[in-house]
């Protein structure tokens, strides 16, 4: 299934590069989003004392 | 007179943070989701059914993903830009951020352009990178892009960060003529351009599809990203702002 290319190396090494740095660029807001919120629920919880509210 | 009243109402309402936010959050997953049908489309076509070049055999199916890329590096740099001179002149505070958001992507493109063209160029030129105005007006972009993430990171006032790198990529701006132009005003041994939007290209109309879808896909994703970014720019700056704690409380429920 996977096609046989001459100069197979460089073409595939080129595709694998993009497929990873889309997926950091997709990942990091991901990762961002979870640890902001979970900082500003942390925050929110401080202030008003309600620490059960957390998740 | 009604309709521009209507756009300049809804213009002034983006710079509402909770719209903004709002608008960010609903928009970002639709242009994933376009990005993902359009690259699918695109790398099937790219990889499977597109023939090899009959000078470059298959090393040049390295083009579909390098082009767009270059495009969208350029491109970035633009709307940037333009975002900035807004940000700027107006003191719209989403649009500063908006700008900024702009460029960890753009310099995420540049990279992939440089390092898929040294790929290319090993088994093509005989050499992974030449010191021509064209691969070094690129590698200046690179710099550029990174020196706005790390300026408008530097400042503990985020504010004032995003508008002394508003100011920087105003100035940055005098290199983009530079990369589109200097395989026309110096000797280079990248190639001139091969495709043209209003003339005609000298490539292959069959290779034309997977290219036109790669780089839709590749703008799908950049505004995907933007606008992800932006919104946790916003929330982040406005932490401790009474809206916030309603999007906490629509994430939590």
């Amino acid at each position: 299934m996977i096609p046989e290319f001459e100069y197979a190396a460089y073409v595939w090494s080129s595709y694998a590069i993009f497929a990873v740095v889309i997926a950091w660029q997709a990942s990091v807001p991901f990762l961002r989003r979870r640890r902001l919120m979970a900082e500003l629920r942390e925050e929110r919880a401080l202030r008003s004392g309600h620490y059960g509210d957390q998740r | 007179m009604s309709a521009f009243h209507t756009l300049k109402v809804g213009f002034h309402r983006l710079g509402s943070p909770p719209n903004f936010y709002r608008l960010c959050t609903r928009l970002a997953p639709w242009f994933w989701i376009g990005f993902v049908v359009t690259a699918t489309v695109g790398l099937y076509q790219a990889l499977y059914v597109v023939p090899p070049d009959y000078q470059q055999s298959d090393s040049y199916r390295i083009l579909f993903i390098h082009v767009p890329s270059a495009w969208q590096a350029l491109a970035g740099y633009a709307i940037m830009a333009v975002l900035a001179a807004i940000a700027l002149i107006w003191r719209i505070r989403t649009t500063e951020i908006l700008a900024m958001a702009c460029a960890p992507v753009g310099a995420a493109f540049t990279l992939i352009c440089l390092a898929t063209g040294a790929i290319w160029g090993k088994p093509m030129w005989g050499t992974w990178w030449v010191w021509d105005a064209r691969l070094t007006s690129m590698l200046i972009l690179l710099f550029i892009y990174l020196g706005i993430m790390g300026l408008y990171s530097a400042f503990e006032d985020r504010r004032k960060g995003a508008r002394v790198a508003c100011i920087l990529v105003l100035v940055g701006v005098v290199n983009i003529p530079i990369i589109q132009f200097s395989v026309e005003w110096w000797t280079t041994l990248h190639q001139g351009s091969t495709i043209n939007l209003l003339g005609e290209s000298t490539m292959d109309p069959s290779m034309l599809p997977p290219l036109i879808w790669m780089t839709i896909a590749v703008k799908l994703m950049f505004t995907a990203v933007m606008l992800q970014r932006a919104s946790l720019d916003l929330i982040d700056q406005d932490r401790r702002k009474r809206w916030v704690d309603g999007v906490i409380g629509e994430q939590s429920s």
